[in-house]
């Protein structure tokens, strides 16, 4: 365990030493800095406290879309990078399993989604609380939460589609391209039954919340996660077949 | 040696056993034994093409085999990889490491993947691959020269058995060819490591290795040491090739045709040289025939058969691969 740790210490250096690693970070700042100081300048009464803000920006309808974006961006290049460097070469000869390897890497992703919706919530909050109320009504905390973690969760999904797509074309534009074109296309919805079977209008679980209606008739709660676990297995299983079984040439 | 089950040699830290890899039908590698022993350089020796490459890649699992086991200190590759891979240190093409970071930080990834590496280990190999001043640096400000050294310093980090590197001299110049040949000498004699290098490049084979296998169209072609290349000649029974520079070389080649002791292999006119075979005693007798019929004589030398040669003669000649 404690080996797999310094794997997974291994690739968050891989992505942190980079210069651009800050740019997510500053992003999520800048745009949730300005939009609560537009809000408050031009919205008039609209938002009261910075739970509503919070909620608000941090949703998967709000800002927490483009969080997948850059969630997706940022860790396409995870597999793919290496093979484009050639780097792939000396980390497949250090005698831990390519499992193992690959399980850090997804760690190391899962890691960094994480850090980016928990950071988005902290400044979408501390700015809200700069400029609107800090109140808490009751229930907020929870609603927070809650959009948080479908948040998370939507960029986990489209994360580990990008993640997947990585492995198996070895290209970081392949995978970066088409895990931003599903979390495009994740708005469309297509009235027909079997449609409910598709990730797209799975993948945005705050709809459930206060009893929102679903995006399609007979979709519930359970019924979403389930189906996003068997995409998720899905997409996991097709990377660790195919990179466990790959020739390095 | 096609006997997969063979029971390994004492003192092989590295056995290849009938190692083959198919693809599409296509045989890269077909049945390929050989066994590289304690404290051995051996060449790997082949034209593009003939399958070097895919061996080696093979040899570290970074392919799989189709057929055939490589076993390393008696671990096999196939089964018990992480034991194998543990004697294995390996340069495979040109030593690729993240660019921005340092290549202290780019040691300290690989350092965190063997946790019985220390850091003393780790300044160890900066020192003996010279590289102290320039661990601060960012990788991407390295020379390729460099880049190697920090592939050799990566390579050993892991006090692996054996080396395995693959057209370590690709892309350097000469000074960059002859460091390299440096350290890798250094290297077998402080570390008392063996090494498998690949490469196309003869002189430099002739220059590193103990043994060469060659190989062609993924097939053993011949195993040689490099000193019985180099067995002296001197002896008197011994046949020699010898190459005569002389003036009037018509008249020569009419001389030379009277003796029978002497065989006239090839002649160029237009440096007025002749090669010719004949018995290393008898090269006094020829030179003074030559003189006896006022033969001007320039130059008389032995020719020697280089590996170059010798090569070319074992995958047959100037086929462009």
């Amino acid at each position: 365990m404690r080996n797999f740790m310094a794997l997974v210490h291994n690739e968050w250096l891989k992505m942190s030493k980079k210069r651009s690693f800050f740019i997510p970070y500053a992003i999520i700042a800048v745009v949730a800095v300005g939009l609560a100081w537009a809000l408050k300048h031009w919205g008039g009464e609209m938002l009261g406290t910075a739970s509503d803000y919070t909620i608000m920006m941090a949703g998967t309808t709000g800002f927490g879309q483009f969080t997948a974006m850059l969630a997706v961006i940022f860790t396409a290049g995870l597999v793919a990078s290496e093979h484009g460097m050639g780097t792939i070469k000396f980390l497949l000869i250090r005698g831990q399993s390519r499992a193992k390897i690959l399980a850090s890497k997804y760690v190391a992703a899962l890691l960094f989604a994480l850090s980016l919706i928990v950071w988005l919530n902290v400044v979408c909050f501390a700015a809200g609380a700069v400029w609107f109320s800090t109140d808490l009504p009751s229930g907020a905390l929870r609603d927070i939460l809650i959009t948080a973690g479908s948040s998370l969760v939507f960029s986990i999904v489209y994360m580990t589609l990008g993640f997947m797509m990585g492995v198996l074309t070895r290209s970081t534009g392949a995978a970066m391209g088409i895990g931003m074109a599903a979390i495009v296309l994740s708005g469309i919805t297509i009235p027909k039954n079997f449609y409910k079977f598709i990730l797209f209008p799975n993948a945005n679980l705050s709809v459930y919340n206060h009893g929102g209606q679903p995006p399609l008739p007979g979709m519930t709660l359970p019924f979403s996660i389930a189906v996003l676990a068997v995409y998720i297995v899905l997409f996991l299983g097709a990377s660790f077949v195919t990179f466990k079984r790959r020739d390095i040439a | 040696m096609n006997h997969p089950n063979d029971i390994l040699g004492d003192d092989a830290v590295l056995s290849l056993r009938g190692v083959s890899k198919k693809i599409g039908g296509k045989k890269i590698v077909d049945q390929l034994s050989f066994d590289v022993h304690e404290g051995e350089v051996v060449g790997l020796l082949g034209p593009n093409g003939a399958g070097k490459t895919t061996t080696i890649r093979m040899i570290a699992g970074l392919i799989q085999m189709s057929e055939g086991d490589v076993f390393v200190r008696g671990s096999s590759i196939r089964h018990e990889w992480k034991k194998a891979i543990r004697h294995i240190g390996a340069i495979i093409e040109n030593p690729e490491f993240y660019p921005y970071m340092t290549g202290y930080d780019n040691l300290k990834q690989y350092q965190r993947m063997n946790e019985w590496i220390s850091n003393d280990r780790i300044d160890e190999v900066v020192r003996l691959v010279g590289l102290e001043q320039a661990m601060k640096k960012k990788v991407k400000a390295y020379s390729l020269g460099m880049r190697q050294r920090l592939g050799i310093a990566q390579a050993l980090l892991h006090q692996p058995s054996v080396l395995i590197l693959d057209e370590p001299t690709n892309g350097l110049d000469p000074a960059g060819i002859r460091e390299m040949r440096d350290y890798l000498k250094t290297i077998a004699r402080e570390e008392g490591i063996s090494i498998l290098v690949s490469s196309h490049l003869l002189l430099e084979m002739e220059q590193l290795c103990s043994r060469v296998v060659v190989i062609q169209d993924g097939k053993l072609v011949t195993v040689r040491s490099i000193g019985e290349n180099h067995a002296p000649s001197n002896e008197e029974k011994n046949f020699v090739r010898v190459m005569f520079r002389v003036g009037r070389l018509e008249e020569a080649k009419n001389v030379l045709d009277s003796q029978e002791r002497a065989e006239i292999v090839q002649v160029a006119e237009e440096q007025s040289e002749l090669l010719v075979a004949l018995r290393y005693k008898d090269i006094p007798d020829i030179v003074a025939a030559l003189g006896a019929a006022r033969i001007p004589i320039y130059q008389v030398t032995e020719i020697k058969q280089s590996l170059e040669d010798e090569f070319l003669k074992w995958t047959g000649g100037n086929r462009i691969a």
